[in-house]
């Protein structure tokens, strides 16, 4: 089992998102900047930045004296939020929306100007129980389209299904979808949107007509809790899903009549946050209540068809005996970095080189 | 370094009960009497579990006994909540780096506690000595950062630098000088203790006495000088010693013998035998002798001088630092300002190579020279645990603070050596420790994980308990903090708080109106009675508005086929057969209204209208029953009538107008229905005979 650097950061870190370099380039930033939301006592939104190691060799002093000081990101802005932070997405380097305990969604503007800073700028009540009282919203998503108002898509434990443009969200829609809770939610496409249940169910939607399910897939030789859910960055048919029991499952629906699955067992308890990895998409990264990150090579090796012989790699530190509850890869550096959030009150973080690229 | 004296210790700690007040308060200040005159007075009640306190308003007499109106105001109706201990968040890393130790070392402890011996446990001391530096440089950070004292932070470094010094002395005595394979003298490890937890000299003080002086003659005149130097040879620092002693030699104020024995002592300061580990006691004591011998000669050749010199204090103090190199015990409890600086220095220079279980012998020796009623809570503790009298050592250790407590007791239970004193405690110490500390985590938000562990780790019933009566009291603030307590729950085994919790979250969920996650829950730990209720409401919310709206709810539950039960099999039937009825498939809509009647998944006040529904179907232009079917459905039709509870129902049904048709034909009744299914029947049983 590999090691992780741990920071500890005196709050349970709940949420963490890397932010769209500001240049949109990473190459010309040598500081990477991501958020992190925390819930419990301390419901907080911070702004940390990390230097970009693909620079590492032009800044090899700097970068040193940081690890000798132990040092893995450094707090740049901080604001409290209304509830704890369920979820972050970044809509682009300067706006993030949130999920908040007390069921809002809400939107803050990051200025990088002389000084860092923060702001909310709105905020909407997205989930609300029949008897009034607010509904943790579980998770949210930013549409992936190019255009310059994306939605925000969320859901709650009320069962609900939100969209709302990011620029408005008064102009918010929601749709009772489901009858327990709905823990994750992810974009396959612009146009469609894939749901996990606590009842062990994928749905699909069409963002054309939200209120209806046009395809729900099951696992039913298991009996299984879905806590997350993703898509492959570039194949919309592939979700991947994390299950209450320790394990990753990965889905093929290109026939929904009859999609396909194939189960990881990769922890020994919840997880609770799932993703390909962005620059290599033939992993499967997770983190779990067993305070460890696991990184599954899901595309079978030298037609090794064999689940469990694949590669699964485990990060985990010795410093971290609770729950790891979040992580993201940054997409923009060749080198992988994940970094990550835990009940133990730390932040986390693995820096890897990328593997060498070959075309062929 | 200051210290808490035992006296004051106590005397923060009541000040500190006594400032415990509300804000806002419950009168306005100085109206006491006024308010109390009232028939007013404060209750509280203490929580099971957690250091808090509800204070409310009550009354002294009760209500019905006053005869005069009494007026009711707002805050007399609020329930106040208060924290009597508070875990700082300065400690959230702390508690969370040790809380990570502690797990690992009941991992490998109960896994093979022989193969990982002393020396893992070592391992793990190491660790958690390095948890306390790294919160006492962090608080000393956070101090410099904000630029100015706190007296929090004082008294925090002062509690963590206690810590860590009767940790570091336990590391010594029962892990590093107890290693197997090796007879290692404590004396070197004694040093480092005291030079690391007590430091003195200062370095500081040493760089201004040399920055101070330019030349030896300067050097010689500073005041701090001899003074400084005992020290240094108090605590061992021989180089320093005689760096410094060389330095001030050639003064010229200084006497021609101060400057010859000062080069003396200089040089045997240098030569004084250090122990190796590839070197035999034998050999390492034979160096010492010589060593000591010559020490002894110069003491006595300075001490013939001094007696004719009296006048010349650097001879006097040379004298002195001589007499200290050769462990005369009197000069240096003389000079000692700490038991243990006069223990270590007698260790130093009389017993180098004395062994661990030496030092009660020794410290009682030089405690005899100290008033005891004077010590502090980490004199006491030290003392306690030199003495081996571990049940002292962790009652003092608890008053200086509760995880000092609990993980002493917890590694001297992983030795083996807290056995014999299990009897002098009225409770298991590890157990009654840990459960304290878990206490006080527990009024921390974000240790609630970290509180329960220290219950569950303790592997007791009192611990697991603790940890089921903690566990089903705590607020389900969410899904994800629910999944994470029922994971706490399957860890230690606690079916009956994991029971607990699903039926708090299906009640939960079904207040608010979440039918289907109630079902879930109930499910789970198969309280069959709570589903039938919430389908029997399932059922009465499709009588009252005829639309059938139920379905996403079963279909959610149902998923997988994970969950079997009687009344959602009904429900599931019911709405297929609605489904196949709108369709226009008759003959399956037919064969589902038969199969939920003839399996009896129906509840029996749901029959009436599941023979209602048979009407159209009977009376439509296919024939969808035959002849047998008929039989059965006029067999549950005479069954239904023949029941008395049902018969009540239909009649009680019929009063109330459940039927949304009835409203439209107030004449009709479930009677009158009945008899039109009746009737029904046999006109589809001749049907049916005709198309045979």
């Amino acid at each position: 089992m590999n090691s992780l650097q741990v920071q500890p950061v005196a709050r349970t870190v709940t949420s963490v998102r890397w932010l769209p370099p500001r240049a949109g380039n990473a190459y010309t930033d040598t500081d990477l900047y991501f958020i992190s939301g925390s819930g419990s006592k301390h419901k907080e939104l911070v702004l940390w930045t990390t230097g970009n190691p693909d620079f590492k060799q032009l800044n090899d002093s700097d970068t040193d004296n940081a690890e000798e000081s132990n040092v893995l990101a450094s707090l740049v802005a901080k604001t409290s939020h209304d509830g704890d932070v369920h979820a972050i997405a970044a809509a682009s380097s300067d706006t993030v929306a949130t999920a908040s305990s007390f069921g809002t969604i809400s939107i803050y503007n990051i200025g990088y100007e002389s000084e860092c800073n923060l702001s909310l700028r709105e905020s909407v009540t997205a989930h609300r129980f029949a008897n009034g009282e607010p509904a943790v919203c579980t998770a949210l998503s930013v549409q992936p389209t190019g255009a310059a108002d994306a939605e925000v898509a969320s859901c709650g434990e009320d069962g609900k299904l939100s969209y709302a443009p990011i620029s408005r969200l008064d102009a918010l829609q929601s749709h009772e979808v489901d009858s327990t809770v709905i823990t994750g939610i992810c974009w396959p496409t612009p146009t469609q949107l894939a749901i996990s249940t606590r009842a062990g169910q994928v749905k699909l939607f069409d963002r054309r007509s939200p209120s209806e399910v046009s395809a729900v897939f099951v696992d039913p030789s298991q009996s299984y809790d879905f806590e997350c859910i993703t898509a492959h960055p570039s194949q919309s048919f592939r979700l991947v899903t994390g299950t209450n029991t320790g394990a990753v499952l990965l889905w093929d629906i290109r026939n929904p009549k009859q999609p396909t699955m194939e189960a990881f067992n990769v922890h020994q308890s919840n997880v609770w946050s799932v993703q390909f990895h962005p620059t290599d998409s033939s992993k499967i990264v997770s983190c779990s209540e067993d305070a460890s990150l696991a990184i599954t090579q899901w595309v079978a090796e030298n037609n090794n068809s064999d689940s469990q012989n694949r590669g699964v790699r485990h990060l985990s530190s010795f410093f971290n005996a609770l729950s790891i509850n979040c992580f993201d890869i940054c997409p923009f550096t060749r080198t992988s970095i994940i970094v990550a959030g835990s009940d133990s009150g730390n932040l986390l973080m693995e820096k890897s080189p990328a593997s060498e690229f070959s075309m062929f | 370094m200051s210290r808490i004296k035992g006296v004051d210790k106590f005397v923060v700690e009541r000040e500190k009960e006594t400032a415990l007040h509300l804000k806002p308060g419950v009168f306005p200040l100085g109206r006491q009497s006024e308010w109390a005159a009232q028939n007013r007075t404060l209750t509280f009640a203490l929580h099971p579990l957690t250091a808090g306190v509800a204070v409310s308003v009550a009354g002294k007499v009760p209500r019905e006994n006053i005869s005069k109106d009494i007026k009711v105001y707002a805050p007399d109706e609020r329930v106040y909540f208060c924290k009597t201990v508070a875990v700082s968040d300065a400690r959230l890393p702390f508690a969370n780096d040790t809380h990570a130790v502690f797990l690992a070392m009941q991992s490998i402890m109960g896994q093979d506690a022989e193969e990982v011996g002393v020396e893992g446990l070592l391992r793990m001391s190491a660790l958690y000595r390095e948890a306390m530096l790294q919160q006492v440089r962090m608080l000393q950070d956070g101090e410099q950062q904000q630029q100015k004292e706190s007296e929090f932070v004082e008294t925090e470094v002062e509690i963590f630098q206690s810590m860590h010094a009767i940790w570091h002395l336990l590391e010594i005595i029962y892990l590093t000088t107890n290693l197997p394979g090796l007879n290692t003298s404590v004396v070197p490890y004694y040093m480092e203790w005291l030079n690391f937890n007590f430091p003195a000299p200062l370095a500081e003080d040493g760089q201004r006495i040399a920055d101070s002086a330019r030349d030896a003659d300067a050097l010689n005149k500073n005041t701090e000088l001899w003074p400084y130097l005992k020290k240094l040879a108090l605590r061992g620092h021989m180089t320093t010693l005689a760096n410094m002693l060389e330095q001030v030699a050639p003064a010229q104020d200084l006497s021609a013998p101060s400057a010859r024995w000062a080069r003396e002592l200089a040089r045997v300061s240098r030569e004084m035998p250090l122990g190796t580990s590839d070197e035999t006691t034998g050999s390492f004591n034979a160096r010492w002798r010589r060593w000591s011998n010559e020490t002894h000669d110069i003491a006595t050749a300075i001490g013939s001088l001094f007696s004719d010199e009296k006048d010349d204090p650097p001879l006097r103090s040379l004298f002195r630092i001589a007499e200290i190199l050769r462990g005369e015990v009197d000069v240096i409890s003389e000079e000692g300002e700490l038991w243990q600086d006069v223990l270590g220095a007698i260790l130093l220079y009389s017993e180098p190579t004395a062994q661990a279980d030496r030092l009660p012998t020794l410290a009682q020796v030089v405690l005899e020279q100290f008033q005891t009623d004077e010590f502090t809570q980490l004199d006491r503790a030290l003392v306690a645990l030199i003495n081996h009298d571990l049940a002292e050592f962790l009652v003092y250790s608890n008053q200086i603070d509760n995880w000092l407590s609990a993980h002493t007791s917890d590694i001297m239970d992983h030795l083996g050596i807290l056995e014999e004193w299990r009897s002098v405690f009225a409770v298991d110490p590890r157990a009654h420790f840990l459960h304290l500390l878990g206490e006080k985590y527990l009024s921390h938000q974000d240790l609630w994980h970290v509180g329960l562990d220290y219950f569950g780790q303790s592997k007791t019933l009192t611990g697991m308990s603790l940890v089921e009566e903690s566990i089903v009291r705590m607020p389900l603030e969410s899904d994800r903090k629910a999944q994470k307590m029922l994971d706490v729950c399957a860890k230690y085994g606690l079916s009956t708080a994991i029971d607990r919790i699903h039926r708090q979250l299906g009640r939960q969920k079904w207040q608010r109106g979440r039918l289907g996650a109630a079902i879930g829950h109930f499910a789970r730990v198969g309280d069959r009675n709570a589903i039938g209720q919430i389908c029997d409401q399932l059922w009465a919310e499709y009588l009252k508005s005829g639309k059938l709206t139920y379905g996403p709810i079963i279909d959610g539950v149902m998923a997988g086929g994970r969950l079997r039960h009687d009344r959602l099999q009904f429900l599931t039937q019911y709405r297929d057969f609605h489904e196949s009825y709108k369709a226009g498939d008759f003959i399956a809509a037919g064969r589902l209204l038969l199969a939920i009647l003839v399996d009896e998944t129906a509840p029996l006040h749901a029959i009436p209208d599941l023979l209602v529904d048979a009407i159209p179907l009977l009376e439509g232009d296919s024939l969808v029953f035959s002849a047998d079917d008929t039989f059965e459905l006029m067999r549950c039709a005479e069954a239904l009538t023949q029941s008395p509870l049902v018969k009540k129902s239909i009649d009680t049904a019929a009063a109330d107008q459940m039927l949304p048709w009835s409203e439209e034909s107030p004449a009709t009744t479930r009677q009158d229905e009945l008899g039109i299914f009746n009737v029904a029947c046999a006109r589809n049983l001749a049907r049916s005979f005709v198309v045979l």
